[in-house]
């Protein structure tokens, strides 16, 4: 079957493919409005089967083939650990069942956010966040709670880099606070004399990626550290980019008050098409009684429990967060251990360093340092030279059966690149990428005009963006 | 021990020689050395078996009860095969956000159809491609009705305790209010409503069927609000929708749900699927992913990530929501789901819902229970007996039936499904009848 059709356009009257059990109880009517018809399709089984096997085959994922996707770490999603998720003991319980009867997801709560506070060096974790965003928004939170638990309601400012994730600053306005953005050096790292000059009695927080988005390793941090604590003000982690330094150095022993981590990002499990993510919280002792409601704890009889705090935040999800999602991480990293966790950074930052250094006599890249586990390329000057844009590298890339790297991002690189090929990846694939990179930069010397027509081998050309965003087409109607 | 990392020893050597450093650590030299950790205090790592191993000892120790008679914002119900076997596909598993639009027209045409679905389901304009979990919904519907001068959130005192607990920590970071309205034989009270409304007030949320499993009447409710100027926000059960009227048909301006029913297990609270729909004008507020058609440079009908400039990466702090990961996997689990339901399975498992719950109710009031209220419920209900809400529950637990939600010594909130059969109900009356 071709993807041809929508499913509503499948329908046929009659059909169907799920039933259940007819129930051995008198049917009950309600006495209320009730709706005259739901408008559903009709589907058979093997319609419905085609339908989303065909949709499937114009997905492309981590298994599919190389997807370096900056500041997204797409490495590979063990199997075992999707088999663990799908354990009845796990996909059976109630969310609400008594405590003595879900002991082992308890356990799996705290004993994960055991390891996440050794990793990051906190003092306490929540996984009740849903994603990386959510937990930037939760971590702000807490911060906002803790400056004024202290009686200090000045602090309503949350100092954001240039480079940094958009997520930050909008996370940071649902938090409540106002954004003040800084700029970066010469070095691409925070300009320490913007920062000073934004620190102050209004400062809540300042927020940073490190390595940032640029894949550097934010070599000031002890003394940005200094700044913002001898401001009054904390130091925010954004975990987006801890798949580089993992095991390496940790959030807590470089100065943050608070990181959240992206599960789905660092720790191995998949990314859904989009989601579920999983985006835990972990923070100083200071900050630890505003976490969200509920925690777990282990109690002195080796039981475990759930405990609440007078001065939490309250909730951010219902129930716990996305338990199945970090399940998943635990078991990657009941997998890897002390040592697979350092390895994996190293192995991260070495393959990164690979595929740039064999890249970038072509594509211009940050020069005299090592990148961390991702790096920016500039093609700046092959638009100049030859009109091709850094999407139309991306959209050839895809001829090749390969991801693009993540486009247009940060902001101050015109003509960005930022690729991120994971430590998961052979040097056979890393050798394939950088050959097809050079060939495209080749084609882009000699046949301009034949890129700007990329990709010629995808299920559709370029998609006209701006005719989808005037007309609203957002759903089917029946015709 | 298992990494997953292919490069090999001589392989990682040669790369080195390629950057030109002469070990690993040189690529580290950025990190100010006194700040690097000497060794993680974790557990070397465990061989493959050993974890598969492990963790299924850590499963066994969950109970998994041989009946269910508790909801309460999650619900077990029959997952068919076709669901499981769909959504687990590699593809779709194993990619991210659809950028690449050439490369994703299978995501964003199965994110399309769960759009589709969802307004369908509704009887709302648009949807959203998903949002984190139906608490997270009704907090940020909430924040999209707030405006200057309006700046209250009215909450019937009968919608679910977490989603309230949600909004009020969304609501109270951006300077707004929750006021929670009691509830009046367990529905929400219009007279409290009306003197609640005032031209401060953005918006009022309610629950169908709400937390005791009632049914309101929603037609009521939104007259009150939109006589105040106030948006009304619905908060919906997806299933009940295969029999309720739909909620835009009732006024609704926003409809919200947790789309776990809709072929999620129950997998204690999450992942779930927060569901977003609202009517054409309110599109530029939506947060969160929306896809859309448009057509390709051959005029081929193609689908892209689409209104943008509402979102994080374009707006930052000027953005509709920080949403950036949704739960793009859930929604295609319940669009799969409703397809494999159909128009008749959707209405067939919400008759069996509200048929088992009421034959409960029945047997239980029989055995001694009282109901608490007397108003039309969907597939939950709350029963009384003073001082045996223990006793109760312990006698089923004790037979490894997992009954209702305990609200207080009295009160237990129970809950009916297709899963649910005769011959169960019986022996909990029995076991009920004994315990009290």
């Amino acid at each position: 079957m071709k993807a041809d059709k929508l499913i509503f356009e499948r329908s046929s009257r009659g059909a169907r493919a799920a039933t259940i059990r007819r129930p051995d109880v008198p049917t009950y009517t309600l006495k209320c409005a009730v709706r005259q018809e739901l408008d559903f399709p009709e589907i058979p089984e093997v319609t419905l089967v085609r339908h989303y096997t065909a949709l499937s085959r114009e997905a492309f994922g981590v298994d599919n083939g190389f997807y370096p996707l900056g500041s997204c770490t797409m490495k590979y999603n063990p199997k075992l650990d999707e088999e663990i998720a799908a354990l009845s003991g796990f996909t059976d319980i109630h969310p609400l069942a008594p405590e003595k009867s879900v002991q082992g997801a308890l356990e799996v709560i705290y004993s994960l956010g055991e390891a996440l506070k050794e990793i990051t060096g906190m003092d306490a974790v929540t996984l009740q966040p849903a994603a990386g965003a959510h937990g930037e928004y939760t971590g702000l939170s807490i911060i906002n709670a803790y400056h004024k638990g202290r009686g200090d309601f000045a602090r309503k400012k949350i100092i954001v880099p240039d480079s940094a994730h958009g997520t930050n600053p909008a996370s940071a306005a649902m938090a409540g606070f106002e954004v003040i953005n800084i700029p970066s050096d010469r070095d691409k790292g925070v300009d320490l004399d913007a920062l000073r000059a934004a620190a102050g009695a209004d400062t809540a927080a300042l927020m940073l990626t490190n390595p940032t988005t640029l894949g550097l390793f934010e070599k000031n941090i002890e003394e940005i550290a200094e700044i913002v604590h001898s401001a009054g003000g904390l130091l925010y982690y954004d975990g987006a980019n801890l798949n580089a330094v993992m095991g390496i150095v940790r959030p807590g022993d470089m100065g943050f008050d608070v990181v959240h981590l992206n599960l789905h990002k660092t720790f191995s499990t998949p990314h859904g098409g989009g989601g579920p993510g999983s985006g835990p919280v972990g923070c100083k002792a200071a900050l630890e009684k505003y976490l969200p409601d509920p925690r777990v704890v282990r109690k002195d009889d080796g039981k475990y429990a759930f405990a609440y705090s007078e001065d939490s935040i309250g909730k951010v999800s219902s129930f716990y967060g996305n338990f199945l999602v970090y399940l998943k991480a635990y078991a990657y990293i009941l997998t890897l251990g002390a040592e697979g966790i350092r390895r994996s950074a190293e192995g991260a930052v070495l393959n990164a360093n690979y595929l740039k250094s064999n890249i970038s006599d072509l594509y211009s890249t940050e020069e005299g340092r090592c990148c961390m586990h991702e790096f920016v390329a500039s093609v700046e000057k092959l638009k100049e030279e030859t009109g091709v844009t850094a999407m139309d590298i991306a959209k050839a890339m895809i001829d090749r059966g390969m991801h693009p790297p993540t486009m247009y991002f940060p902001a101050i690189v015109h003509e960005a690149l930022m690729f991120e090929p994971t430590e998961t990846e052979d040097k056979a694939t890393l050798d394939e990428a950088i050959a097809v990179l050079r060939e495209i930069y080749a084609e882009a010397k000699e046949t301009p005009e034949t890129l700007k027509k990329a990709p010629h081998s995808a299920p559709i050309s370029r998609p006209d963006e701006i005719l989808a965003a005037r007309s609203q087409k957002l759903r089917w109607k029946k015709q | 021990m298992s990494d997953y990392i292919p490069v090999t020893d001589r392989e990682r050597a040669d790369m080195l020689v390629s950057i030109g450093v002469s070990n690993v650590s040189e690529l580290f030299k950025d990190v100010p050395e006194k700040l690097k950790v000497k060794s993680l205090g974790l557990p070397g790592g465990l061989s493959q078996q050993e974890v598969a191993e492990k963790l299924a000892g850590i499963a066994s120790t969950n109970r998994v009860y041989r009946s269910c008679m508790r909801g309460a914002g999650a619900y077990r119900h029959y997952i068919p095969s076709v669901v499981k076997a769909m959504v687990s596909r590699s593809e779709f598993v194993t990619a991210y956000t659809p950028y690449q639009a050439e490369m994703s027209q299978g995501i964003l045409r199965a994110m399309y159809e769960y759009q589709t679905y969802i307004a369908l389901l509704t009887g709302m304009d648009v949807s959203n491609a998903s949002l984190y979990n139906g608490a997270t919904a009704a907090a940020e519907a909430a924040l999209m009705t707030c405006e200057r001068n309006r700046i209250k959130v009215i909450a019937s005192g009968n919608v679910r305790p977490d989603t309230l607990k949600v909004m009020k920590t969304y609501l109270s970071a951006k300077g707004m209010e929750l006021v929670v309205l009691p509830d009046l034989n367990g529905v929400t009270d219009l007279g409290a409503l009306r003197s609640a409304l005032g031209e401060d007030s953005a918006s009022v949320y309610v629950e169908q069927p709400n937390y005791y499993g009632l049914i309101e009447d929603l037609s009521a409710i939104g007259s009150e609000a939109h006589a105040k100027g106030a948006k009304f926000i619905v908060g919906c059960n997806p299933i009940a929708l295969g029999l309720l009227a739909a909620p835009a048909e009732c006024g609704a301006d926003i409809a919200v749900g947790e789309g776990q029913p809709l072929g999620m297990s129950l997998a204690f609270g999450g992942p779930y699927l927060g569901f977003l729909a609202c009517k054409d004008k309110d599109v530029r507020k939506i947060p969160g992913r929306i896809v859309g058609e448009t057509v390709d440079r051959d005029m081929r009908k193609a689908y892209v990530l689409t209104l943008q400039p509402r979102e994080q990466h374009i707006k930052r702090e000027r953005a509709s929501s920080n949403i950036c990961s949704n739960e793009a996997l859930c929604a295609l689990t319940a669009a799969v789901y409703m397809g494999a339901m159909g128009k008749e399975g959707m209405r067939e498992v919400a008759s069996a819902c509200v048929s088992y719950a009421h034959y409960a109710a029945k047997k239980f009031t029989e055995a001694g229970l009282k109901l608490r209220y007397d108003g039309e419920f969907f597939h939950e209900f709350v029963t009384v007996s003073p001082g045996k809400a223990d006793a109760i529950l312990d006698a089923l637990d004790k037979r490894d039936i997992l009954g209702g939600l305990k609200l207080d010594d009295d009160a237990i909130l129970w809950c009916f499904t297709e899963l649910n059969s005769k011959d169960e109900i019986d022996e909990a009356a029995e076991l009920i009848g004994g315990a009290i």
